[in-house]
């Protein structure tokens, strides 16, 4: 691949290429990761900091990708990584509510009160089953993608789905809903 | 299997919900779904969750006009040693919080405060407990997991050996897929203990703790769990250990067995 080809344009047109083709893979991997490292956390700060520690320890490591497939290289070390770090907060659970529900509000359509169910719902998930739930339904994985991805045999994939969704529809039923107001 | 086109599995449900069939097995699920409306009610509840998580996180899938400064940043930071204040102020947070939780527990609290470490007749309860503190500790720092990393392997070994009094050597996991981070000093039953972190490919980590142990005793190898955390402990004369890690137990039972087979090996040599 020709130096700097993904490059992004600046305001004034010119095409910013950096000296390193490795961190413009990064670069275009960024909104994926984004999406990844939210849809794990509890709320939008614990997401970029999610994706900090994982860009951070993917550059780290770059010498350890073996040339195929970065994305699931990536996220694979998102997954360790949240599953690090998610326990020892769980440990200490502070639910930060408004951080939660405030944020990127205006750009979604869904109904608020909807939106804060399924927050909550998502709360009550263990990291695994979580992590699976999102490889698969967000980022589009397949089963075995995410069994090689998490290191778990494809049984365990399917059970932490299952898992996952059951509670998560347990938690949104109808005659569980807790309403929740924020301050105004 | 035999009853292929009355029976649709759990694993087929899913694969339903997230269009991973093929047109007939599509056309199938559908069929069968028709004939059991619990099932279908549930896979219905599956969709509509599917369809709101992907609303609700659609949005996050975006550049951010800082994203190449982070990027680069790293390569900045390698040569300044500097890093982001929240940074730091996040981190202090999170070992305050495990500090505090320690403290309460009387873990910290007899190296710091009282060193006469009263506390310590509880050491070999305590152990797998501290190592499980370590663990969540220290595996989750990014920058910062070791005092001393692996490229310095020896000078790791001759200063922990020195501070544990004891003929430390490193194990090598390296055929279980584990290489060394590198190790640090830590305060384990109240004394100068020592801790090793490992990683795999991935990023996966797991962590050996040593500690001096107030009796001269042995046990056989204990197994504690918090959580997804295990943690393998086993005491051989004035020695502690503790293998820990979010990994399958037999993977974790390997690596110990050849922490205590090294470890041994480093004793008598």
């Amino acid at each position: 691949m020709p130096h700097g080809r993904d490059g992004l344009k600046n305001g004034a047109g010119e095409t910013i290429s950096s000296p390193d083709p490795f961190e413009d893979k990064i670069l275009a991997l960024m909104p994926a990761l984004r999406r990844y490292s939210r849809s794990l956390a509890r709320s939008d700060t614990d997401g970029e900091d999610l994706l900090q520690d994982c860009v951070e320890k993917v550059l780290a490591r770059r010498m350890q990708w073996r040339g195929v497939n970065l994305r699931a290289w990536a996220f694979t070390i998102m997954t360790n990584l949240y599953r690090n770090g998610h326990r020892h907060r769980a440990r200490h659970p502070e639910v930060e509510f408004d951080q939660a529900l405030d944020l990127r509000a205006e750009e979604n359509n869904a109904d608020p009160l909807e939106r804060q169910r399924l927050v909550h719902a998502l709360e009550r998930l263990s990291a695994d089953n979580r992590a699976v739930l999102m490889l698969v339904v967000i980022e589009g994985y397949r089963y075995q993608d995410v069994a090689d991805m998490m290191e778990i045999p494809i049984g365990t994939v399917m059970s932490r789905l299952s898992r996952a969704r059951r509670q998560l529809a347990e938690a949104m039923k109808d005659d569980n809903v807790i309403a929740l107001r924020r301050p105004k | 299997m035999t009853d292929e086109f009355e029976t649709v599995s759990d694993a087929e449900l899913h694969a339903f919900v997230d269009d991973l069939l093929s047109q007939s097995e599509r056309a199938r699920v559908e069929s069968w779904l028709e004939k059991h409306p619990e099932k279908a009610d549930e896979v219905h509840r599956w969709q509509a969750q599917a369809a709101a998580l992907k609303q609700y996180f659609a949005p996050y899938a975006r550049s951010d006009e800082n994203d190449r400064a982070l990027i680069s940043a790293r390569r900045t930071a390698e040569r300044t040693g500097s890093r982001s204040s929240a940074f730091r102020l996040r981190r202090l947070a999170a070992v305050f919080l495990i500090f505090a939780a320690g403290a309460a527990a009387g873990v910290y609290a007899s190296d710091l405060f009282a060193p006469d470490s009263r506390l310590a007749a509880a050491a070999s309860e305590a152990l797998p407990r501290q190592a499980e503190s370590a663990f969540l500790i220290y595996t989750s720092e990014v920058r910062h997991p070791v005092e001393v990393g692996a490229g310095e392997r020896d000078h790791l070994a001759t200063w922990l050996g020195k501070r544990l009094d004891y003929a430390l050597r490193i194990p090598d996991l390296s055929p279980l897929g584990f290489s060394l981070v590198g190790g640090r000093l830590i305060p384990v039953n109240g004394k100068a203990g020592a801790m090793l972190m490992y990683e795999d490919g991935t990023g996966g980590r797991l962590t050996v703790l040593l500690g001096r142990n107030t009796e001269n005793r042995e046990t056989s190898f204990r197994i504690a769990s918090r959580g997804d955390v295990e943690t393998f402990y086993w005491i051989d004369g004035e020695i502690g250990y503790a293998v820990t890690g979010e990994v399958p137990r037999d993977l974790l039972q390997k690596v110990a067995d050849e922490c205590y087979r090294q470890f041994e090996n480093s004793e008598r040599s």
